[in-house]
């Protein structure tokens, strides 16, 4: 698919939480890297994230924000037709975490719950999938709860977030517009290499070692090619844009703000820069949440514009990259929708 | 057009260019001939800034292993092309 116009489906709501614990990428790193440290935080932009302690799970955070969501919509529970999770921070390895949510949120056991993986591009695609039940008249309320917990002290990019979408039935409501693509042969960009079935975690992968910071580092841990998501976002993104607002039929003056995923600071620069568009139509929330994965679109609409998209008419693009390799593009309007206040527990 | 760019950076220019793009934390004095491991910081953050630099100042694409192939300063600037 490229492109695709959803109709009857109304944005009701977002809800953001985070964890209360601020990490600081300077200040709270070891004293000996700090230098690099500084000049790490500048470049990619990233100054303070928010980290999830031991016991809290991206689960946790989702259903504060549901909560929290639902109870600000005074939507009633037993109306809830879907929940789907959107993001790569499960519970555990099996079940889904949807599944474990619906009983948690007290949600009727009519409820179609699942989880979909995928991380930092996820939002647009999950909002397509929730949005195309609704359209097809499969169901009326639908919830979609993106983000992960994939912050770690020793990587300065990632921070931890869980979010809550409602969408609803409504034969006046504006077309969405989505598009959305994927790109298998760059999967080995970002990855968790170990621990699924192609490579099981075995003793070795347990060993690890200090690195210069003095932190542990080894065989299960995430791996990053900076420069080609660098050059993949850069490559793909500001195309993909404009052939979005190609195929609507608008031109950039149509849209009151793009919202990109918050990758770092060099990579939105230059998509931004690319797209030639002000810095006030482009809202960013990395110096102080980072790279909140599929969430940080829901973060950065909830930070940054909470206040417009709550009052009257406003229309948005929104646009996640990244781990598949994956890209995804939208185009919403959203009219008086209910936005609380961040959340942090 | 992108030739009439390239053609127009001198390699002081380059250099200058260079420097700003990657934002060595302590001063670094660039030549020619200076070899790109010898640096304090030449690191995968280096490697973004010098993407980003040949995009978006000379329009170039450059990539990742592009990069890991040059050995000096003037391996970079051959880049340009």
């Amino acid at each position: 698919m490229s492109q695709a116009t959803l109709h009857n489906v109304r944005f009701a709501g977002m809800a953001t939480c985070v964890p209360k614990r601020v990490f600081h990428n300077i200040y709270d790193a070891p004293p000996k890297i700090r230098s690099e440290r500084e000049r790490l935080a500048r470049n990619i932009g990233i100054y303070t994230r928010r980290l999830c302690p031991e016991w809290q799970t991206f689960s946790d955070l989702a259903f504060e924000a549901t909560e929290k969501l639902l109870a600000e919509l005074k939507w009633n529970k037993a109306d809830i037709d879907a929940l789907i999770i959107v993001g790569q921070s499960p519970d555990y390895l099996i079940p889904a975490t949807a599944i474990i949510l619906q009983d948690r949120l007290q949600l009727p056991q009519t409820t179609i719950a699942y989880d979909v993986n995928l991380g930092c591009s996820g939002y647009p695609f999950g909002l397509h999938l929730m949005g195309s039940m609704i359209a097809a008249g499969a169901i009326k309320k639908g919830l979609l709860l993106v983000g992960d917990r994939a912050g770690e002290e020793k990587d300065p990019l990632f921070s931890d977030a869980g979010t809550a979408t409602a969408l609803e039935f409504d034969a006046g409501a504006p077309p969405m517009h989505f598009d959305l693509n994927s790109d298998g042969s760059g999967y080995q960009a970002i990855m968790l290499p170990v621990g699924g079935h192609r490579e099981p975690v075995d003793v070795h992968h347990l060993i690890q070692h200090r690195d210069e910071g003095g932190y542990y580092r080894g065989g299960t841990d995430l791996v990053l090619d900076g420069p080609a998501v660098l050059s993949f976002s850069t490559q793909r993104v500001p195309p993909a844009v404009e052939r979005m607002l190609e195929h609507v039929g608008l031109g950039k003056d149509d849209i009151d703000y793009f919202v990109f995923h918050q990758a770092n600071r060099m990579i939105n620069e230059t998509i931004r820069k690319k797209l030639r568009l002000p810095e006030e139509k482009v809202p960013s929330t990395l110096h102080d949440f980072g790279n909140t994965s599929g969430a940080s679109l829901p973060v950065t609409m909830t930070v940054r514009l909470r206040d417009t998209l709550s009052n009257g008419k406003h229309r948005v693009l929104l646009c996640g990259f990244g781990i598949g390799l994956s890209w995804g593009t939208a185009i919403v309007d959203i009219d008086s929708a209910v936005f609380p206040a961040l959340i942090e527990v | 057009m992108s030739s009439i760019i390239e053609r127009s950076v001198t390699m002081e220019q380059f250099i200058e260019q260079f420097l700003s793009a990657v934002d060595f934390q302590d001063p670094v004095e660039l030549k020619p001939d200076t070899r790109l491991a010898d640096l304090p910081e030449w690191d995968s953050l280096a490697a973004l800034a010098t993407i980003v630099l040949f995009d978006t100042e000379y329009g170039k694409v450059i990539v990742g292993p592009d990069i890991e192939k040059c050995v000096k300063v003037s391996d970079l600037y051959a880049l340009l092309g």
